[in-house]
């Protein structure tokens, strides 16, 4: 406690708690300042910039295939999303068009991303409950998905599956590694569902999460929100939906009501189901032919961009191509705007529910931290 | 044997810090100790975010400038005897962001780890895998327990 104000109003005292940058409640470095009065939360401040290793300004001028591999290390839970999504830039610039397989393995490297994603945001979420069994467990359904990771890709958490053109050789789906998907997928639906049973099935916890730090559906889109954050207040925007990638695939958009801690986790849930869903499809229709497509030429380009939809909202990707060199890289994650709702979340509630509402929001402030300065038109 | 390195040797605490790279490596650690799978809490590893109860600083990342302090203070504030264990390619050599762009230096990192605190032992890889996390946790348990 850094130190104690005295308020306009007489006999309650205001107190200003800080934590960070590093805080055992947070793996990451940030900065939380909570502002307390009677041990609720009036007004909190969020704070990154401890991170800042200057991606893109590393990216300036780096031959493109390179530019590409680097964004990969913006994030290690997302890292996936955003290779793909550099490499979309340059293939739209350079109007490549992706072999359907590659595009497929794409996908379910995504989706496999996406439950990586969304258990370790459970397993966090259990922790921060103060439920590590929920956790531990978690976890360990989540290293199924790890090790098809590690068997796609090669590594368990930089796998690099893109390339400009298609996918990496390596990453071929042959029969035995399609086998092991088919395996794994039938795994995480059993156990996912047999904790989802539990966790609702848990008085205790249900009413810990139930009504605890809603964000309404008219702040969430004022804030801008994206992604799994944003669905759970009742919205159904899904950029999946949009992307040419994902049409050939049938799921839904998974949406729940209130915003609040039990809507997002019961959110990251039923996502996981559609993941598996998608990734059932992909298999099963996995097209044959060539992964990568070599017979595309340099050329200079304009400034691109590109939308895509990761697990944890809405990434933005944008460069333009100089002799084959990156210039002018931009890149937007999904945490940024989502900063602004775990703010909101905190205000008006308990002292000790704030670390649940800013974990609720599937916090990343790896990936944000590139960012210097946040102005409101 | 004091006291002390008779509890230690019963129960090594290790504390993460994190300065700045990609969140990989954190989530692979945090992922060998307290995972069912790896479970370093079995050889009792146990997870710690005190630095004044812990024995291993295990630093991921690159140190960034703004996180060059609070990773010194982190490191005056732990109990002697103690043992650094500096995991990924980031802590050991400043990893990508230090390298990418050949000898210009970088504006933004201040490490590699072993520039900053002694550094005991490393643990190479980008993402480190969980076995070599605990391979690395065991090598530096014998400069805890002879230590008087
Ligand atoms: S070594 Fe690799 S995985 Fe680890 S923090 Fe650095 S970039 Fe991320």
């Amino acid at each position: 406690m850094d130190e104690d104000k005295k308020s306009s109003r007489p006999g309650v005292i205001e107190t200003e708690i800080t934590m960070g940058p590093v805080h055992s409640a947070a793996i990451e470095p940030y900065r939380v300042r909570l502002f307390v009065e009677d041990e609720i939360v009036k007004d909190a401040e969020i704070t990154v910039g401890v991170n800042h290793r200057g991606i893109e300004r590393i990216m300036e001028g780096l031959p493109v295939e390179k530019a590409n591999s680097l964004t990969e290390k913006i994030c290690g839970i997302c890292s996936n999303s955003h290779i793909w999504n550099s490499v979309l830039v340059a293939e739209k610039g350079l109007g490549i068009e992706v072999p359907e397989r590659a595009a497929y393995i794409r996908v379910i490297m995504e989706e496999l991303e996406r439950l990586h994603s969304h258990l370790l945001y459970l397993a966090h979420g259990n922790e921060v409950l103060g439920h590590e069994t929920f956790a531990m467990r978690l976890f360990y359904i989540r290293e199924t998905v790890m090790e098809l990771l590690r068997m796609i890709g090669g590594n368990r958490v930089q796998y690099g599956v893109s390339i400009i053109g298609g996918v990496r050789p390596r990453c071929e789906l042959d029969e035995m590694r399609i086998q092991k998907i088919i395996q794994g997928m039938d795994y995480l639906e059993e156990k996912i569902a047999d904790f989802a049973d539990r966790f609702v099935s848990d008085p205790m916890v249900i009413s810990r999460i139930t009504g605890t730090c809603p964000i309404p559906k008219k702040e969430a889109l004022r804030l801008a929100v994206s992604g799994p954050t944003l669905r759970a207040t009742g919205v159904e925007l899904d950029l999946r939906r949009d992307m040419k990638e994902y049409d050939p695939f049938e799921f839904d958009v998974i949406t729940q009501e209130g915003g609040d801690v039990k809507a997002n986790l019961l959110m990251r849930v039923l996502e996981s189901f559609e993941s598996i869903k998608i990734i059932r499809q992909a298999i099963k229709d996995l097209p044959k032919g060539p992964i990568t497509d070599r017979s595309w030429e340099m050329q200079d380009t304009d400034v691109i961009k590109s939308y895509i939809e990761v697990p944890r909202g809405r990434l933005y990707h944008s460069y333009r191509l100089e002799d084959g060199r990156v210039r002018g890289s931009i890149v937007r994650t999904p945490s940024m705007t989502n900063i602004g709702a775990m703010q909101y979340a905190c205000i008006g509630h308990h002292i000790t529910d704030a670390q649940l509402g800013i974990v609720q929001c599937d916090p990343c402030f790896t990936c944000t931290d590139r960012a210097i300065q946040i102005i409101k038109l | 044997m004091s006291l002390k390195s008779y509890s230690r040797a019963r129960a090594v605490h290790v504390m993460l810090v994190y300065t700045g790279g990609c969140n990989g490596c954190d989530i692979e650690i945090v992922n060998s100790i307290f995972s069912p799978k790896y479970d370093a809490e079995q050889y009792k590893i146990f997870l710690t975010w005190n630095p004044r109860e812990a024995d291993v600083l295990v630093v991921t990342g690159p140190v960034t400038k703004h996180n060059e302090k609070p990773l010194k203070a982190i490191y005056d504030a732990i109990p002697e005897p103690k043992a650094v264990i500096a995991a990924g390619a980031c802590a050991l050599m400043g990893g990508v962001y230090k390298n990418i762009h050949g000898d210009i230096p970088s504006e933004e990192i201040a490490g590699p780890v072993d520039k900053i605190i002694p550094v005991a032992a490393k643990v190479p890889g980008c993402a480190v895998r969980p076995e070599d996390v605990l391979a690395g946790a065991v090598a530096a348990l014998p400069l805890l327990l002879e230590a008087k």
